[in-house]
């Protein structure tokens, strides 16, 4: 690092290990530390969210010798075992951000990560609204009540950088390569707006596959699709403040 | 005959909903009675799950499994600077 405030953010999402992955991932994030002073996961860990693919990730992630922040993705609720996989990860020493944030102390500079899964209901003028059916109204309100719990923890975070990891995505710029049909499946505008109310450097999803992985919020907050097939390599490396 | 748009439908969602691989960004198309993968996976084993998967769910069709292993490499390439 060359100035006070200068930081390097290593970023990857939808690593999605499976049993067969034990042993193997931790390599591909060798020499991180020369790299980066932080790695931030943006959700989908496992494939099928199971106690034994949470105990996989948080082996593999375990110790590095960067401080590890991630959310869980909708992959690990699929067991509904999301709250035990978070322990386990917590107990290797990983930070889990459900709807809260951490500031982490990176040499000399403070770096604020506030986040969670997040969820869909699409895009302002195409999206899902609270009305009719009851199921309706309990997907687009678990939408607001993230985006509100987002809002209250990015006004909370006294740092010099704060950055909003996610697994389902703000924006829809970067889900460009997936079919417009399942937008509304991918993420909610909702998770931009209560971002841009409030301000940040950088925002980091992952979910979108297919996704493109640079776009920019209507408030003019850089977004990042660090999903692992749209990097098409182990994690991006983001530099704030002339860092790198 | 079942329609081509409601086997691959079935194929994706197969793909989609089976424990075995769980994988929801795979593109399915079937054209005559062949039966193509694209995509994108992080490890050969799960393209080869995803094979087996579909070629289940379409047992009738010639599977063409053209999904691509990434993540792998360790070339890093460059790191962006946001300033
Ligand atoms: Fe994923
Ligand atoms: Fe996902």
């Amino acid at each position: 690092m060359s100035t006070l405030t200068d930081l390097r953010i290593a970023a990857v999402g939808d690593i999605h290990l499976g049993e067969d992955a034990r042993g193997r991932y931790r390599r591909r994030l060798e020499g991180i530390e020369q790299r980066a002073d932080v790695l931030l996961v943006a959700g989908d860990l496992t494939r099928h969210g199971t106690l034994e693919e949470g105990r996989v990730v948080a082996d593999e992630l375990r110790d590095l010798p960067v401080p590890v922040v991630t959310v869980l993705g909708n992959h690990d609720y699929h067991s509904d075992l999301q709250f035990e996989i978070a322990s386990e990860l917590r107990d290797a020493g990983v930070i889990v951000l459900d709807d809260d944030g951490v500031v982490l102390e990176i040499g000399e500079s403070k770096l604020g990560v506030v986040g969670g899964k997040g969820f869909g209901g699409g895009y302002a003028g195409k999206c899902a609204s609270e009305f009719g059916e009851r199921e309706i109204k309990n997907f687009v309100s678990h939408t607001r009540f993230i985006a509100e719990a987002w809002k209250v923890a990015l006004k909370e975070i006294v740092a010099d950088h704060r950055v909003v990891l996610s697994h389902y995505s703000p924006i829809k710029e970067t889900l460009e390569g997936e079919p417009p049909e399942i937008y509304p499946f991918l993420g909610s505008y909702l998770l931009a707006e209560a971002v841009d109310t409030v301000g940040a450097d950088l925002i980091l999803h992952g979910h979108a596959h297919r996704g493109t992985e640079k776009g920019i919020t209507p408030g003019g907050i850089r977004v990042r699709n660090v999903a692992l097939p749209v990097l098409g390599k182990p994690y991006a490396v983001y530099c704030m403040d002339g860092a790198c | 005959m079942e329609a081509p748009q409601y086997v691959a439908a079935r194929v994706q969602q197969a793909l989609a909903e089976d424990g075995r691989t769980n994988e929801l960004g795979i593109r399915v198309d079937v054209r005559g009675d062949q039966l193509f993968l694209r995509g994108q996976v992080s490890e050969a084993g799960q393209r080869d799950r995803l094979g087996l998967v579909a070629h289940e769910a379409a047992p009738e069709l010639h599977l063409h499994n053209e999904i691509t292993i990434v993540g792998d490499v360790f070339d890093q390439g460059e790191d962006e600077h946001l300033d």
